[in-house]
Parts: structure tokens; sequence; C-alpha cells
């Protein structure tokens, strides 16, 4: 992602209300991660496992913190048990805030992630996951905010998979 | 030493501390034993440590109780990495480790029961607090100071099977209505909103 489509992201996170965030790094949106740290409106919580970033996000939920969990697509098969068991049956609301790797979107889509990116979308609308794919940079802070009133509206995890320009990395970079 | 013993301790010492209990018959136990508002059970196995780690770090001025199994922590040690590098002071997590999956009736035994110790993967994982207590005296005494003290306490109480866990009422509240319960009393205790009225 270039800095300053990562700097657009921040800043629609932080005007929809989002002050928590856990992790586990990948390669796409990494950009987001220093501006995040940077921030004090911001508690950042890096895991060691995905499933692990999704139940800290729902007991930050439950004290009252506004949370995302931000990872990548292979991460969301990862933490869906994590996903369903707290976030789901607590009714809890989370934004997943997810890099849509292996879509056809992905410009560095490999035979690593094509397999997870043909079934990422199937899998959230076989669990009712509310969830927005958005390629283009054009009105994220839009796209942020709707998809953290879904959430809230359906006290739900509710998911932005990212890919296209978010996917995109400075020349002579690889991701 | 029985786990209802040590919460029969524990349980008056709670005064605003948020507890989390996790898929275990501490679960039981406790509701059996209190209706302190604080309490949300997350009985989903492998979660419980790390919704209390996000409680913890979401509202640091607020002590967060951990009511944990061998079972259910064996299945998110990853976790342990996390409390180990976020160190929250106002975290204490209780292992209630009876060496079998209880609930699979048949007591099959989980590794604790075997080799493994939680205490040593949590001190190899950077947890220098974590100790493990046999008897109930000292647990009480880490109870207390667990309470008392600030610093994230790990603390891997050696309990003896127990069948009559089961034998208690099952709560009555679902999920659903134990969230709104919970963050209803964390929005007049903490005195903000967190679910707006509708509109």
């Amino acid at each position: 992602m270039t800095p300053e489509l990562a700097e657009r992201v921040v800043r629609g996170l932080k005007a929809a209300g989002i002050d928590f965030v856990s992790y586990l790094p990948e390669s796409r949106l990494i950009e987001i991660l220093p501006l995040l740290e940077r921030d004090e409106a911001f508690t950042v919580v890096c895991a060691s496992h995905e499933g692990t970033a999704v139940s800290i996000a729902c007991g930050a939920a439950l004290v009252g913190r506004r949370p995302m969990v931000y990872m990548e697509a292979s991460g969301l098969f990862l933490s869906l048990y994590n996903v369903l068991s707290v976030g789901i049956r607590c009714g809890l609301p989370l934004l997943l805030f997810v890099s849509h790797t292996g879509s056809p979107g992905d410009k560095f889509n490999s035979a690593t992630f094509a397999g997870y990116g043909a079934r990422t979308v199937a899998v959230l609308d076989g669990v009712r996951i509310p969830y927005q794919v958005v390629e283009v940079g054009d009105g994220i802070e839009e796209r942020i905010a709707d998809v953290v009133r879904a959430a809230s509206a359906a006290k739900s995890p509710a998911c932005l998979l990212l890919t296209g320009e978010f996917t995109a990395v400075a020349e002579g970079e690889t991701p | 030493m029985k786990r209802i013993e040590c919460l029969r301790l524990l349980a008056p010492l709670v005064t605003d501390e948020l507890v989390v209990t996790s898929l275990t018959g501490a679960n039981w136990e406790w509701r059996y034993l209190t209706q302190h508002e604080g309490s949300m059970n997350v009985s989903s196995m492998g979660s419980g440590t790390a919704v209390g780690a996000g409680m913890a770090l979401g509202l640091p001025g607020r002590r967060v109780i951990v009511l944990e199994s061998d079972g259910s922590s064996l299945m998110d040690l990853s976790c342990l990495a996390t409390l180990a590098t976020y160190q929250p002071p106002n975290l204490k997590v209780f292992v209630f480790d009876n060496e079998v999956y209880s609930g699979s009736r048949i007591s099959h035994r989980s590794p604790t029961g075997v080799r493994t110790s939680l205490e040593g993967i949590a001190r190899g994982a950077g947890i220098e607090a974590a100790v493990t207590v046999r008897d109930v005296a000292a647990f009480e005494r880490e109870a207390r100071a667990a309470l008392a003290e600030s610093g994230l306490r790990y603390v891997v109480v050696k309990v003896e099977e127990d069948p009559d866990a089961r034998k208690l009422p099952k709560p009555t509240v679902d999920y659903l209505e134990n969230k709104y319960r919970f963050i209803r009393y964390i929005e007049r205790t903490e005195g903000k909103t967190i679910f707006p009225t509708l509109r």
C-alpha cells in the first residue's frame, strides 16, 4: 500500500471510532501498522495467532473499546473458530480488517495464496459475516465507516476485504 | 484439593474485578458460588485467557481475573507469548489443572497429566510470575497476593477431577444475556456508554 493510502486508511479507522487493534502482521497492508502504533488513539496489540487476536479483540469489545482485527485472509480461516465461538455467539461488534490475499485483484497473487483467495468470500457468506470487498482507494473512509456501522448495528463481526490498489507496493519492492 | 474449595476462597475476595470463565467446570461452580455481575462466561475452549487479556489491555484501570482449565489453556499456548510481551499488570490468570479432559466423560488424560507443565511453558514464554500451587493454603496466598499487588500473575492450580461439578445447577443465563448484563455493569461502574440507545 502506498504511504498516502495507508494514511487515509488510518484516518478512516480513527474517524469510524476504532480505538483498539489486535493483529498478526502480513505483507500487503503493513504500511498501516507504524501509523497505528504512532497514534495514541489506538491501543495496538500484536498476537502470535489470528485466533488469539480475535479473542483479544472480543475482550476489548466487552469492556467498551471499538476493536479491529488486522490479518491476512489465511488468518481468517485460522481464527474462524474464535470468531464463531466468541464474536458471534456473544454478539460482539468487531471489524475484521483483512488483506484479500489470493483474490484476483491481489497484485502479488501466487500459488501460496490463491487457494485462500478463491474461498474467502464463500466462507464469509457461509458463516453469515457481513463484508465488503474494496479494490480502490477512493472512498475508503466511507467503506470503513459502512462496515464498522454494520458490525455495530448487527452486534457481530463484519469484514473489510482489501485487495487491488491496497495490495500494490512500491516499484522494486516485493511483499 | 478440589477446584470449588479454591473458588469458595476466591469469591469473597472479588469486589469490582472482572471475571472471565472459560469452558470448564469452574464456570458452573463460579455461578453457583456468586452472582457477581462482572462475570463473563466465555465458554470457548482456548479463548478465556485471550479474552481476559483483551479486557485487561482495553481497560487498564480494572483488574481482570481469568478462571481457566488445562485443556483450554493448551488450545491457545500462543496467548502466553502475547501475555509475556505486554505483561498487563491488571491480569490474573488461574488455571485449574485437573490433568484430564473432564468434558470427554471418560476423564481422558490431558498432556499436563503426562509430562507437560503449564508453568514451565508460561515461564518459557516469558511470564516470570508463573507459579504452581498444590494445596488450599498456597492457593489462598497466591489469590490474595494477586488481588493486592500489581503485576501479571499466572497461577497453575493443581486440583483433583471433581465429578460433583456436573451435578451443580446449570446457568440459566445464555451468552447474549450474560454479555448484556456484563456490559451494563461496565457501563454503570465505568460511567460510559458501550451500547448506545437504539434509533
